[in-house]
């Protein structure tokens, strides 16, 4: 099936060329694939600013999201276990998050730069929010999902709470705690653009450069942009798929 | 069952004359005018003056606002999509657009001259441009004219511009970031300067009319096929225009207080701001081929004739037979 798939997006980018060719799609509407081949070949050797380079853009933006990522998963797969395991906190906590979690991460941004300036920190607070939800609900649901009668075997057996907690709620979450990674992973990059929409200080960063090109008129650049984007997101996103068929095969 | 299919093929057919009707226009109509401008800012006070006080409706001219941007390349995207007729807009992104061969628009009008300023922090110790070296500046956009009055002061200093960190930031963003320390300067339009004086955050280091005096900023900018077809129109928003500039001139406490209105800020911010902006409804050449030479350089844009190409986007004839009236 994959060679049918690498078939059928080759033959789209022909159609889509054809109909750039034709005039069909002029290019300030969308540039044509070969337009933005141009666009991306002058992104990554001029760059934009001039010297600003593509494969800086996309590590910096790369940084951003595994640390705002690495911290939403460090804080919520705890607080989402332990949300699981016991109905109190989860009552006490539950209206909490489900306060905080409809508010979209972009309408954070204006405290997010009051609070952590336009560095890497309020860029990394606002992919923490997007990643950090999705995490802690599929850990919650990872969680209540288990098998009661599992858990209750093994106080049975003797086990201590805390054994339980390591040895029999994490592991047992972990399809559907992966899940949530996988969700957060793809939500946090997703935000990482918006974020640095409004500016980043070290002058780097993807959503800064797709900025960059449409403040100079550059459709050709913006898509460019936008397909690293995408194309990262997929690579991203394909490594914790392979990480996942792995750790769960012992199921 | 016959009601029921005969009812729904009624509102199917209804439906169809809603999203069909837009499409088709209504000649019989007056010709509705679609304007785009852009948010809080104060240069293009003769819009907001034109629209307060009734001049569009006066000249027999009807106005929709086709949209509100936060920053000029948004607005002639709107154009590029053909969602605007006419707009107060940047110099800067109408002929980027227009070089880019992304939106076809004629400079018909000039909106303002000078306006902007550089900014600096209270207390931060920047006393000249040459303190600035080593410190990080933000600027609206990537070869706007606020990026070009910043590279072109340095220049006059002598100071190389690699030395001063220029960062994108915008203009609603900039005043925070100055406060926490983000950023040690910023270059802006009216009013986002004067509203750091009055916050009593930041201080003006210089003037853009200290820079480049009489520089140019923001235009009128109409679609050229929209001036191609209704020319009368287009000389009808003219003459509100120029009348609303006059009007800002001689009227200073009323257009202050339409300022506030549509920017938004407070009367002392808008006065001051207003101050520093020179309301002009006559387009300069030479200024904007400056501009597009600046640009060329920079590589932003690539025009060969940058002489041919100022004379084609300007159109001023229609400015002129509104004067002559």
């Amino acid at each position: 099936m994959k060679w049918f798939s690498g078939l059928l997006l080759l033959i789209s980018v022909f159609l889509w060329q054809l109909l750039s060719w034709l005039g069909i799609l002029p290019p300030y509407r969308i540039p044509s694939p070969l337009g933005i081949l141009k666009g991306l070949s002058t992104l990554l050797v001029d760059g934009l600013p001039p010297g600003y380079l593509l494969h800086r853009h996309a590590l910096e933006s790369l940084l951003r999201v595994f640390y705002g990522f690495g911290i939403a998963s460090a804080l919520a797969i705890p607080l989402g276990i332990v949300m699981g395991w016991s109905k109190i906190i989860r009552a006490i906590l539950t209206p909490f998050v489900e306060i905080v979690r409809p508010v979209p991460p972009l309408a954070w941004i204006p405290l997010a730069i009051l609070w952590f300036g336009i560095g890497i920190k309020s860029a990394a607070f606002i992919i923490f929010l997007g990643a950090f939800f999705p995490i802690l609900l599929n850990t919650i649901s990872g969680v209540l999902m288990l098998d009661v009668r599992l858990i209750e075997a093994t106080k049975v057996l003797g086990a201590r709470e805390t054994d339980i907690l390591l040895k029999v709620l994490a592991p047992g979450a972990l399809p559907s705690l992966w899940t949530g990674l996988r969700i957060g992973l793809g939500i946090g990059w997703m935000t990482v653009v918006a974020a640095e929409f409004t500016g980043v200080k070290s002058g780097y960063g993807l959503g800064y450069l797709i900025m960059i090109a449409r403040d100079i008129q550059r459709p050709d650049q913006i898509v460019g942009g936008m397909i690293v984007i995408g194309f990262i997101g997929y690579f991203l996103d394909s490594i914790l798929r392979r990480i996942e068929s792995r750790l769960l095969e012992w199921m | 069952m016959n009601l029921k299919r005969a009812k729904s093929l009624f509102m199917a057919s209804a439906v169809l004359l809603m999203i069909l009707t837009p499409l088709l226009g209504n000649p019989c109509a007056m010709q509705k005018v679609r304007l785009g401008y852009l948010q809080s800012d104060l240069h293009q006070l003769a819009a907001f003056v034109a629209l307060e006080k009734g001049f569009f409706q006066q000249e027999g001219v009807q106005i929709t606002i086709g949209g509100i941007f936060k920053a000029g390349p948004e607005e002639m995207t709107a154009f590029a999509s053909r969602e605007l007729d006419v707009g107060y807009v940047g110099e800067a992104p109408a002929t980027v657009a227009v070089a880019n061969k992304v939106a076809d628009v004629k400079i018909v009008a000039q909106v303002n001259l000078e306006g902007s300023a550089i900014v600096v922090r209270k207390e931060s110790g920047i006393r000249s441009l040459q303190d600035l070296a080593g410190k990080t500046a933000a600027v609206p956009g990537y070869a706007q004219v606020q990026d070009f009055l910043l590279r072109k002061a340095l220049l006059q200093n002598t100071i190389p511009s690699r030395s001063v960190n220029v960062i994108i930031i915008k203009p609603p963003e900039m005043i925070p970031t100055l406060q926490t320390k983000q950023i040690d300067a910023f270059v802006a339009w009216e009013p986002y300067p004067a509203k750091a004086i009055t916050k009593g955050i930041g201080e003006v280091l210089m003037y853009s009319g200290e820079i480049w005096p009489r520089h140019p900023c923001c235009v009128v900018v109409v679609d050229t096929q929209f001036l191609g077809k209704h020319p009368d129109v287009v000389r009808g928003l003219l003459r509100a225009h120029v009348k609303a500039t006059h009007f800002i001139k001689g009227n200073f406490e009323e257009a202050s207080k339409i300022g506030t209105k549509y920017t938004g800020m407070d009367l002392e911010t808008v006065k001051l701001a207003m101050k520093s902006i020179v309301y002009e409804y006559v387009p300069d050449e030479e200024g904007l081929l400056e501009y597009v030479t600046f640009l060329n350089k920079l590589g932003t844009i690539k025009v060969e004739d940058p002489g041919e190409f100022v004379k084609r986007i300007i159109d001023v004839t229609h400015l002129h037979r509104v004067l002559k009236e």
